[in-house]
C-alpha cells in the first residue's frame, strides 16, 4: 500500500479524516463514516478517535485514489468492517463502557441503513478526469448499439439492469435497517406497546391505499418506461440518420457531380471503409484521437471534396469522447455547408477548448440564408448540427445575413 | 516471481492463530472465556479475515 495517509478536506464533511482513510485504503467513504459514527456510540470512542486522527494526520494532497473493491471484494470488506466494529462494540459493552442498548443498537442500524440509502441515491459517481463535456451517450461517429459501456471507476462495467437491481436491493436493505432501528428503539424504550394501535392503523391505511392506487401507479411506471424506451430509440434513429446524411449522402452527392471515374472509385472505397468501421463500432481508419487533429482532418476532407480553402485555428486541445466527437461531426457538417453554399469564399474555423467549455465557430462570407426557412426534409442543419449538439448536451447557434455571411457557433459546456 | 507474503493469507492465519491461542488458554483454565468475551473475539477474527481477503481481491 503505497502513499501516505492524508486528510482529504476536498471530499470530507468535517476534517476529511474519513475521506482520507477511504482514499488511502481504497474503501467506500460511507463505510468509514459509518464506522466512526457507530464507534462514537461506544462511550464516545469514535469521537475521540476522530479528533485524535484530525490532530495527528496532516491535511494535504491526498495520494492517488486506489481502485475501490467491487463485487465480492466489496461485500467482504463491508461485512468484515461490520464484524470488526461489532467486536469493538461488544467488547466495550462487556467492559461496561456503554451508553445504553436502547441507544447504541438502533444507532448502529440507522447509521448502516442511512449509509446504504445515501450511497444508493446521492453517493459518489464515477467521473473520469478531466470532467467530461456534455452528456454521456451515443457516439457521434458510430452506432449507439455498438457503443461500449462507460467504464466505471470502481471496476468492470456493469449492465444497466444489474446496476439497477443492485441499487434497488441496496436501498431496500437500507430502508429495512432504518425501520428495524425504529422498532428496536421503540421496543427497547417500551413505547412499542403504546404505539401498536397507531402502527396498526398506519399499516391498514397503507394497505388500503396500496390496493386503490396500485393499478394507477403500475400504469404510470409502465408508461414512463415505454416513453423512455421510445425516446432512446428516437435518439438512436436521429443519430444514425445524421451520420448517414454526413457520410453516405454527402459522398453520393459528390459522386453525382464528379466526371472522373477514378475519383468516383476512390470516394466509394473511402466511404465503404468508413461505413464498415462505423457498423463494426470501430474508429474510422486514420481517425484522430484528439480534438485539434480531428478538426484539421475534417477540414482537409472538406477541402479535398469541394475545392474550397478551409482555415483552421485551434486553441487548446482535448481527447475525443462521444460528446467532443459530436462537436467535430457538427463542425464538419457546418464546413461542408459553408463550402457548398458559401460562394467559394474561404471557410474559417476557430475552436477553443478550455476545462469549462468547448466552443467552435465556422464562418463563411457567402450570401447567407434564412435558418428558419430551411425545408423540413433537409437534415444538414436541423439534425446534423443543431440536433446532434442538443443530443450531446450542447447547443448550436446559427447567424446568417447576406452582408456578413454565415456563422455557426457550437458550444459544449462541462458537466456541472 | 513472488515479492512477499500473501497479505490476506497472512492476516487470516494470524487471526486464526490468535483465536486458537485464546481457546487453548481457556481449555487449560488459564482464564475463563465467557460468552461476553468470546463474542467480540469471534467477530474480530472473522472481520479481520474478511477485510484482508476483500482488500486483497483487487491486487
Amino acid at each position: 500500500m503505497n502513499g501516505t495517509l492524508r486528510r482529504d478536506r476536498s471530499q470530507g464533511w468535517l476534517g476529511g479524516v474519513c475521506a482520507g482513510f477511504a482514499r488511502r485504503y481504497g474503501v467506500d467513504p460511507a463505510l468509514v463514516r459509518v464506522t466512526f459514527v457507530v464507534a462514537a456510540a461506544a462511550a464516545g470512542f469514535g469521537v475521540a478517535l476522530y479528533l485524535l486522527a484530525w490532530l495527528v494526520i496532516p491535511a494535504g494532497e491526498a495520494p492517488r485514489r486506489r481502485r475501490l473493491p467491487t463485487g465480492r471484494g466489496a461485500v467482504e470488506v463491508s461485512l468484515g468492517t461490520g464484524l470488526l466494529l461489532l467486536s469493538v462494540l461488544l467488547a466495550f459493552r462487556a467492559l461496561g463502557i456503554w451508553f445504553s442498548d436502547a441507544i447504541v443498537w438502533p444507532l448502529v442500524l440507522i447509521a448502516s441503513g442511512a449509509a446504504l440509502i445515501w450511497r444508493g441515491s446521492v453517493g459518489p459517481r464515477s467521473r473520469p478526469d478531466p470532467a467530461p463535456l456534455g452528456v454521456p451517450g451515443a457516439s457521434a461517429n458510430r452506432p449507439v448499439a455498438a457503443e461500449p459501456a462507460a467504464p466505471a471507476a470502481a471496476g468492470p462495467p456493469a449492465s444497466e439492469p444489474a446496476t439497477t437491481a443492485a441499487s434497488l436491493s441496496r436501498n431496500g436493505i437500507g430502508i429495512a435497517l432504518v425501520i428495524a432501528a425504529g422498532f428496536a428503539f421503540l421496543q427497547a424504550t417500551g413505547a412499542l406497546n403504546a404505539a401498536r394501535d397507531v402502527v396498526l392503523a398506519l399499516i391498514a391505511s397503507i394497505v388500503v391505499l396500496g390496493v386503490i392506487f396500485a393499478p394507477w401507479v403500475l400504469r404510470l411506471v409502465r408508461s414512463l418506461t415505454a416513453e423512455r424506451s421510445e425516446r432512446i430509440r428516437s435518439q438512436e434513429r436521429a443519430e444514425v440518420a445524421a451520420h448517414l446524411h454526413d457520410s453516405v449522402l454527402q459522398t453520393l452527392a459528390l459522386v453525382q457531380r464528379s466526371d472522373d471515374p477514378q475519383q468516383v472509385a476512390a470516394l466509394a472505397r473511402r466511404q465503404e471503409r468508413e461505413l464498415r468501421a462505423w457498423l463494426a463500432g470501430r474508429p474510422a481508419p486514420g481517425q484522430a484521437a484528439r480534438l485539434a487533429p480531428a478538426l484539421e482532418a475534417a477540414a482537409a476532407d472538406v477541402e479535398d471534396n469541394h475545392g474550397v480553402p478551409v482555415e483552421v485555428v485551434v486553441v487548446g486541445d482535448r481527447d475525443l469522447d462521444p460528446a467532443v466527437e459530436a462537436v467535430v461531426a457538427a463542425a464538419r457538417e457546418a464546413m461542408t455547408n459553408a463550402a457548398k453554399f458559401g460562394g467559394g469564399s474561404t471557410v474559417d474555423v476557430y475552436a477553443e477548448s478550455t476545462p469549462a467549455a468547448l466552443q467552435v465557430f465556422v464562418r463563411d462570407r457567402g450570401p447567407g440564408f434564412d435558418p428558419a426557412g430551411v425545408p423540413a426534409d433537409r437534415r444538414g442543419v436541423r439534425e446534423s448540427i443543431v440536433g446532434r449538439m442538443e443530443r450531446h448536451g450542447g447547443r448550436a447557434r446559427i447567424t446568417s445575413s447576406p452582408a456578413t455571411g454565415t456563422e455557426v457557433e457550437l458550444l459544449l459546456e462541462a458537466e456541472r | 516471481m513472488r515479492s512477499g507474503p500473501d497479505i490476506p493469507s497472512l492476516v487470516a492465519g494470524l487471526a486464526v492463530l490468535a483465536f486458537g491461542g485464546v481457546l487453548m488458554l481457556d481449555a487449560f483454565a488459564v482464564f475463563d472465556l465467557s460468552f461476553a468475551a468470546f463474542g467480540p473475539l469471534a467477530c474480530a477474527t472473522a472481520g479481520a479475515i474478511l477485510v484482508a481477503n476483500g482488500l486483497g481481491r483487487r491486487r
